[in-house]
């Protein structure tokens, strides 16, 4: 008996960490349990020193000194606060304006906020109530496909995990010993790719099958001429001049890229507000409404990620400025009290709380799973299998995609990952890499039905009961949880798909940071070669 | 029974009071840290202490939250399973979970890290780095944070035996665990406010 313990210590204590993990209790005590009692085991039959015991607090004070993690209290409480500064209405409204003329607009927009969003705030919470609130109505109302419209918004929404800033990149980059600057660069390109799918699916059903999307009609618009012109004219001159203009700055190296965005977007927001203070008609209503309520978002966009890319802030300092600002947008527009803030506050603590817990807890236990070389057992299970990279990858990719079932990605990131990251270095895989590919395969875990958060919150937006339309005053049917279901299965498809093309073309996230941006450049490729030749990554060239 | 009930009321109350203090902290934190990104980029200058601060609140208060945390039941559970049982099952579980799974580690944690505050305070211990902050306070968070937390799971434990025994009703809090505890409930009430 003893002499089968000690030879297969590592395989059972994985599997008491499954039975245990499942009972319900809450994950960072069964976690920290299972490490103490296989800790205790390992010492009976002196497989281990108590000096692994006594090492505990030092590793507390790892977790507590540890710079990166301080990221996710700032972007949870930033997204809080953006959830209620009436940020994501009031580009809802004016977008869904802009889009809705066009078949399925209302669907592009939804994904267009939903992308804005998601590179202000790494939350899913906040943009999915925000579409259910304001987007789903209408698109019932005008005779939108249920399915269409629920997955549309709980896809969307599900973005702010693989665009950067996000939670996921941030726990990701810590797990694996990245930077987050090189993770957040390195998602930029897939997780815009995936949206620019979304928006892909919803041309490709507004083809197929345009009743299931209708433009809407013309009553609907309301941000329009006195002449009763739409105003587009004005809008597409406006994005034209922009774009030139940016373009120019940074191609004749006048200011970084960044820079000129930001100086273009600020004399635009100058010009549209001149405009309608001052009336200037220079602009049509359309267009100055669209310049001014792109103008938040895009602020805290360039406050967040643009002062990460230009390394003037680290992450964590962006994640306190993006808070910042979102504190200040809520002052501005009036939704700032002190209930909300208390609010905001106390979810934060409250999340940073059992986040840090869980990384207590995944301590603990690989602290010992190491110790009795649970983690060679892992290795040589990965190691072994068919087709290398690729092959480790795609049963890798499965494997979570599986898993996101059931766990939500912290339990994901925090058991998982650091049991594949030693494995995936040492079969040359290039961590960032790897990291934004389960990002993208782990998004997918607020998707699943019946547990995906994206769901949930969508669910307790939706209504339940047949209702009238304030608008048209017809009685309408409920979204069902059916509907809701039904809905995502073509994004969750979409994702794999994503997945898949991650996989193929690596450069995609690895490509981005080759060109040096001069954020820890020597952190990028550490020990990981660059693939091999058995994949060639695609030349554009 | 009634004494320990009232015990475990007691520790309520000071985790509530204790998690609704330390989460200002999260405020302090923002400011602390924007200020710095602000400060060194505008006038080129950084302040270790200034740095240290930062985490030194972000431990404060997702340690002293611990307890808090514990009593709003929000540490994440796989609820697979959890979620279609019996709420006797349920408290059976939190009972004994709580008796074999936080307890231990807990304490032990707390036992552990309490040497290692004494030390640092005796030696009145600062951060390696030049003009760092003193060590102390934050080494002496670890063992009143694991206390604190180590006494809610006394709580939760004395809570879920009174249900078991039918002297209270179900004590466990309503409500799904999520990243998010804003409802929408409460955005719509803002919305009409």
């Amino acid at each position: 008996m003893s002499a089968f313990i000690i030879a297969n210590i590592g395989p059972l204590m994985f599997a008491m960490l499954i039975i245990l993990l499942m009972i319900g209790y809450p994950v960072a005590f069964s976690l920290s349990a299972n490490g103490l009692l296989f800790g205790a085991i390992a010492i009976h039959y002196g497989l281990l020193g108590p000096e692994l015991i006594q090492a505990l607090p030092q590793r507390v004070f790892g977790i507590m000194s540890n710079d990166t993690l301080l990221a996710i209290p700032f972007f949870t409480f930033m997204g809080l606060i953006l959830e209620r500064s009436g940020m994501a209405e009031d580009l809802l409204d004016t977008i869904g304006q802009m889009f809705g003329p066009i078949r399925g607009g209302l669907a592009y927009a939804v994904v267009f906020v939903g992308a804005l969003l998601a590179a202000t705030t790494g939350v899913v919470a906040a943009s999915v109530i925000s579409m259910g609130l304001i987007s789903l109505p209408i698109m019932l109302r005008y005779g939108y496909d249920r399915r269409v419209a629920a997955g549309v918004i709980a896809a969307s929404g599900t973005l702010a995990q693989i665009i950067p800033p996000s939670l996921v990149l941030i726990v990701m980059a810590d797990q694996l010993g990245r930077s987050v600057g090189d993770m957040y660069q390195g998602a930029f390109i897939p997780g815009l790719g995936l949206a620019a799918f979304y928006a892909l699916w919803v041309f490709v059903v507004s083809i197929v099958r345009p009743r299931l999307m209708p433009a809407l009609p013309l009553e609907a618009i309301t941000v329009r001429e006195s002449s009763g012109k739409a105003g587009y004219a004005s809008l597409l001159a406006v994005v034209v001049l922009a774009v030139a203009a940016a373009y120019s700055l940074a191609a004749y190296e006048i200011f970084h890229p960044i820079w000129a965005c930001a100086l273009v977007g600020g004399v635009a927001y100058i010009a549209a507000l001149a405009d309608k203070y001052l009336n200037l008609q220079l602009l049509s209503r359309l267009a100055r409404q669209v310049v001014i309520v792109m103008m938040p978002p895009l602020a805290l966009i360039f406050l967040v990620l643009g002062t990460i890319f230009l390394g003037i802030a680290t992450p964590t300092e962006g994640g306190a400025m993006g808070s910042a600002g979102a504190l200040i947008l809520a002052f501005v527009n009036r939704r700032l009290d002190l209930k909300l803030l208390k609010q905001a506050m106390d979810t934060t603590a409250k999340l940073s709380s059992f986040v840090m817990f869980i990384l207590v807890g995944s301590t603990v236990f690989s602290l010992v799973f190491r110790g009795v070389n649970g983690d060679l057992w892992v290795e040589s299970l990965l190691i072994s299998l068919p087709g290398g990279q690729i092959g480790f990858l795609i049963v890798v990719n499965a494997l979570a995609f599986v898993l996101a079932f059931f766990l939500d990605f912290f339990e994901l990131a925090f058991i998982i990952v650091p049991l594949l990251g030693p494995v995936a270095a040492k079969l040359g895989i290039d961590l960032i890499w790897f990291g934004v590919l389960l990002g993208v395969n782990m998004q997918t875990s607020f998707m699943h039905p019946p547990f995906g958060y994206a769901l949930f919150y969508l669910r307790s937006v939706a209504p339940k009961e047949e209702y009238t339309d304030r608008v048209t005053g017809k009685r309408l049917a409920p979204l069902t949880t059916g509907q809701i279901y039904w809905g995502v299965i073509p994004f969750v498809i979409i994702q794999v798909i994503m997945v898949g093309i991650v996989i193929a073309f690596p450069t995609m996230v690895t490509g981005v940071l080759d060109k040096g941006t001069g954020i820890n450049p020597n952190t990028i490729h550490f020990e990981a070669p660059p693939p091999p030749d058995s994949s060639p990554p695609p030349d554009f060239r | 029974m009634q004494l320990l009930l009232t015990f475990s009321r007691l520790i309520d109350w000071l985790n509530e009071r204790v998690g609704q203090t330390a989460y200002w902290m999260v405020l302090a934190a923002v400011l602390v840290s924007s200020g710095n990104a602000v400060v060194r980029y505008v006038f080129d200058y950084s302040s270790n202490a200034w740095l240290e601060l930062q985490w030194y609140l972000y431990t404060s208060f997702f340690l002293l939250g611990a307890g808090y945390t514990l009593l709003r039941n929000e540490h994440v559970r796989i609820d697979i399973f959890y979620s279609r049982l019996s709420p006797r099952t349920r408290a059976w579980i939190d009972l004994l979970g709580g008796l074999f799974f936080l307890l231990p580690i807990a304490i032990l944690v707390m036992a552990l890290a309490w040497p290692v505050f004494t030390e640092s305070f005796a030696l009145h211990e600062t951060s390696p780095s030049a003009n760092g902050l003193l060590r102390w306070p934050v080494k002496l968070m670890i063992p009143v944070g694991f206390c604190l937390l180590a006494l809610q799971g006394v709580s939760e434990i004395i809570k879920r035996a009174a249900f078991l025994m039918n002297l209270i009703p179900d004590p466990t809090p309503h409500h799904v665990h999520g990243e998010d505890e804003l409802t929408p409930h409460d955005l719509v009430e803002g919305e009409e406010r």
